[in-house]
């Protein structure tokens, strides 16, 4: 109850210092109108969402029984789909908050006036959110609540150091050997696709050759005969031969590496008794960090619950479950991967991100996407 | 106007948001590669499946159909539930049966992994994953399997058995050929035509399966399912508008054509049909021979097999430690909670009771109406007018659930954005997918009820509205039943269009949630299970309500629908 009331004491201290703008820019800055809430607040606080594995019914369950709320979510297949039913609901938006969109799509929720100032940016637990995390975006409309560095994974059997010995560059990918034996979630469906595909900007904006781009190295593995798929779920557990897919229904296995996060491995082997036979491929500027965030929906109707639920998501004891719930790392300083059945041991630390701000990421990305299309076509 | 309304306005949404006109978004079509691709594998899957439908099935129909079967009725609803299925689980049964571990494999025939001889045909030919291709029609002719059956086994069970022998004493009928040329070819036609024609545009419009079973290539109709979560969105991924435009205009154009070309072979169909029972009480058969009974006996093993799987693989679990699997109940247990983030069982099976009731409520007097009013014009003499309506309560038929799906999503929901929290919106699509098929059932049924019974009622003294249920209801107890029963299992199964539609809200439906659970990260070896336990309790409860319908169909109507 308490701090419910000081929640709304805020709020209202916010809302009158708030302008309500319109959508223009003025110096390069961004305003945009507070909007109306875009449906009925029933009491009740929906969260638009993918399936996010941490939330599961135990969690919101606790949630409701601390701060009398209920919760429905509006479930999305990715944090795409989420984007995609924010800008299709914009002036009559049916979640309250957020929970999903990464470093790579937040911006263009944020140019597109889709979400509003949280005031949890001001609670002295956000001091407690790491550097990595808030690198990405720090301002006042989104949380990180997650992360992982996306990277290659692949598998040890086929890469045996004999035969097959571990790429060293991106170009190795394009060699007769893994023809045929490469598996990326697209960029225009998935969302560590499309990580990856900024990742391979980046590096390849900052290799020795001028000649070539990410764009030249798409093509030459398309003509590889690489395998792309619409989502992650199709790359790795359908083709991709190092993970648990080989024991699930509709795999095919025709793929020895693939895209994932760097902690994949140490969730297979978390999850396989402490054995894995995959690895991450943590090639300089071929990794990025994904972050993923939460924030307040602009024409939310239950600021409130909102504004809890993200100090619920934030706090140490929910937090620091990302990597068994959701596989991801927790972003608050000083909590790690758990140390059990090798989930820490196995979990590759990437030699260098690769580093694209996020204004630059909204700015090209439907150029990049269409230059891949055409390079992959 | 349920049908037209949202898909018109969808239209124009997209040619806005475009800026293209239809030809000009029909010249994209063209050149865009993905599409053209999409376009030649619909066609490609759909004639293969059609031709293998009717190869396998004509023969199953005959044999039902010419010789005497004890329990014809429980044989004749063993080899119909693969119709009644719901796709998702067929697209999950069949993963089971092609699994690496599956029975196929054991046999020596890996289509998922695509060794052995599979993969022989794949470096012979350089024919890409022709071991999914297969799969998906194998699982196409099972799916359609019993519309061969339920068009010709009527036909062949109900003829007059001396048409035969007299045709014997003709020179048209002395030898084998004759009598296929000049009998069961003019009989058997226009019956197999029209359930290659349905079967042709069940299999255009397949979704789950194609989702499933080759996820390396798209039809049409997951090609516009992956992009419409994004069309027709102003200044906002304009490409997945022009796909979702081009695409569902080519779709509407091959299918009105394909459904015209039915109803012109339906209309053949039933003539011969109505000549051909004409005597059917002379019928005489023969016990079954051991091929029969071989046939049949495949048939019904075929039919089952893939629905026997999925609910093994719901107790089904891997062991983590060592990678043996044992058998338990956990998976039941987890999905029955809802834990790992998914809706639980009960929530699912809920939602999925209310759409299929809210459809059953709108759809079932829709299409009573409906069929009441083409049978009155009809008896008036207004056969036009009559054709006229019955072609138009058929659109619905000539649309893919996900193209409904889209016209709802991006046709009424962006007209009106406040109706994305409205909890009848899952239904609409249900209720306009399932009015054709009651229309479909009880339309015969009100063409050969006689007029007189209510007159007489209505002279016994009866109020109008006791006249109504006396002379008009008790008498269509058996169709209404039938069509009740097929509108909730319908419902109940439905999925292209609510995959579109549950993203917009949390309505998750039986067959979602199985979709959404096998979509998961399944690092935990008990959620594949739970997708399937959630399966098997789609399965039962739509068997509940095919053994429903099957109870009140009368019997001289054969397999027919």
């Amino acid at each position: 109850m308490k701090t419910k009331l000081i929640l709304c004491i805020l709020l209202l201290v916010t809302a009158s210092t708030a302008g309500c703008l319109g959508t223009l820019e003025e110096e390069g800055e961004l305003y945009c109108e507070v909007l109306p809430a875009g449906h009925e607040d029933d009491g009740k606080l929906r969260i638009i969402s993918y399936d996010v594995l941490a939330l599961s019914d135990s969690m919101i369950e606790e949630f409701t029984n601390e701060t009398g709320y209920e919760v429905e979510f509006i479930k999305e297949d990715d944090a795409g789909g989420i984007l995609d039913q924010m800008m299709l609901t914009k002036n009559a938006q049916q979640a309250d908050l957020m929970i999903g969109l990464d470093n790579t799509y937040l911006q263009t929720a944020i140019e597109n006036c889709l979400l509003r100032d949280t005031i949890y940016t001001s609670n002295d637990n956000y001091q407690n959110i790491s550097s990595s995390a808030l690198e990405p975006y720090s301002g006042p409309l989104a949380v990180p609540f997650d992360q992982g560095p996306v990277c290659l994974n692949y598998d040890e059997d086929f890469v045996d150091g004999e035969n097959v010995t571990e790429p060293t560059s991106l170009w190795d990918l394009t060699d007769e050997v893994w023809k045929g034996k490469t598996a990326f979630p697209s960029p225009i469906t998935s969302s560590p696709g499309r990580s990856f595909m900024v990742a391979t900007i980046d590096y390849f904006e900052n290799d020795d050759d001028e000649n070539t781009n990410a764009f030249d190295w798409w093509k030459a593995m398309a003509e590889n005969d690489a395998i792309f798929t619409s989502g992650w779920t199709e790359a790795y557990e359908t083709h991709y031969t190092g993970g648990y897919g080989e024991y699930t229904t509709g795999y095919i296995g025709d793929a020895h590496i693939t895209v994932s996060y760097c902690q994949s491995p140490g969730v297979e082997a978390y999850y396989g008794g402490n054995y894995t036979h995959s690895t991450s491929l943590v090639l300089p500027k071929a990794t990025i960090q994904q972050v993923e965030y939460t924030g307040i929906v602009n024409g939310a109707a239950n600021i409130i619950a909102a504004e809890l639920f993200i100090e619920y998501l934030l706090s140490p004891e929910i937090n620091a479950q990302m990597p068994e719930n959701n596989l991801m790392y927790p972003v608050l300083e000083g909590y790690e991967l758990p140390e059990t059945d090798g989930y820490r041991y196995h979990s590759d630390t990437p030699a260098e991100n690769a580093d694209i701000d996020i204004e630059r990421i909204n700015e090209e990305m439907q150029d990049w996407l269409e230059e891949w299309k055409t390079a992959t076509d | 106007m349920l049908t037209i309304a949202p898909l018109g306005y969808a239209i124009l949404r997209l040619t806005a948001v475009t800026d293209l006109t239809i030809v000009e978004a029909l010249g994209n079509f063209l050149a865009d590669d993905d599409t053209v691709r999409a376009l030649r594998f619909t066609l490609l899957e759909a004639t293969f499946s059609t031709i293998f439908t009717i190869i396998i099935g004509l023969p199953i129909a005959w044999y039902l159909g010419r010789y005497k079967w004890k329990h014809i009725r429980i044989l004749r609803a063993l080899l119909s539930v693969p119709f009644v299925t719901p796709s998702i689980v067929v697209a999950m049964g069949f993963l089971m049966l092609i699994d690496p571990d599956g029975l196929l494999n054991y046999a020596g025939i890996d289509l998922r992994l695509e060794s052995g001889i599979i993969g022989d045909i794949a470096s012979y030919t350089g024919w890409a994953n022709p071991g999914h291709f297969i799969a998906l029609i194998a699982a196409h002719v099972w799916f359609n399997l019993s519309l061969v059956m339920r068009f010709i086994e009527p036909t062949l069970s109900t003829m007059d058995k001396s048409w035969e022998e007299q045709i014997r004493f003709l020179p048209a009928g002395s030898t084998r050929f004759g009598r296929v040329r000049n009998l069961w070819l003019p009989i058997l036609g226009p019956a197999a035509l029209c359930a290659a024609s349905l079967c042709f545009i069940f299999s255009f419009t397949s979704f789950a399966l194609i989702k499933w079973l080759t996820p390396n290539q798209d039809n049409l109709e997951t090609l516009m399912a992956k992009s419409g979560g994004s069309a027709g969105i102003y200044n906002y991924r304009v490409d997945t508008s022009e796909i979702v435009l081009a695409t569902s205009i080519v779709q509407l154009m091959i299918l009105c054509l394909a459904i015209l070309i039915t109803a012109q072979i339906q209309r053949k169909h039933s003539v011969i049909h109505a000549v051909v029972t004409e005597n059917s009480e002379s019928v005489g058969k023969i016990k079954p021979n051991p091929a029969a009974k071989l046939i049949i006996s495949g048939a019904v093993i075929y039919s089952l097999l893939p629905l026997i799987l999925v609910a093994i693989s719901s107790f089904r679990i891997r062991d983590i430690s060592n990678g043996d699997y044992s058998y338990s109940t956990e998976a039941w247990q987890e999905a029955w909670s809802g834990n790992y983030s998914a809706t639980a069982i009960p929530e699912a099976l809920y939602n999925s009771l209310i759409y299929c009731i809210i459809t059953l409520v709108i759809a079932l007097p829709i299409g009573y109406v409906i069929s009441s009013l083409i049978a009155r014009l009809e008896h008036e003499g207004r056969i036009w007018t009559a054709r006229v309506v019955e072609v138009l309560s058929m659109i619905p038929l000539a649309l893919s659930a996900v193209m409904i799906g889209l016209g709802i999503l991006i046709g009424l929901l962006k007209w009106s954005p406040s109706l994305f929290s409205w909890i009848l919106i899952p239904a609409i699509p249900h209720i306009v997918i399932t009015t054709p098929f009651v229309i479909r059932i009880m339309l015969p049924a009100m063409r050969s009820l006689q007029p007189e019974y209510m007159e007489q009622a209505k002279l016994l003294g009866l109020s109008t509205i006791k006249s109504w249920w006396h002379g008009k209801i008790l008498m269509l107890r058996a169709p209404l039943v039938v069509s009740a029963a097929l509108t909730m299992a319908f419902s109940l199964g439905e999925f292209g269009a609510s995959w579109i539609l549950v993203r917009s809200g949390s309505w998750d439906s039986l067959s979602v949630l199985v979709d959404q659970l096998m979509g998961q990260p399944k690092f935990d070896p008990l959620i594949q299970p739970m997708a399937m336990a959630a399966a098997t309790t789609l399965m039962l409860l739509t068997f509940v309500l095919f053994l429903i319908a099957e109870k009140f169909r009368a019997n001289e109507e054969g397999s027919g629908f």
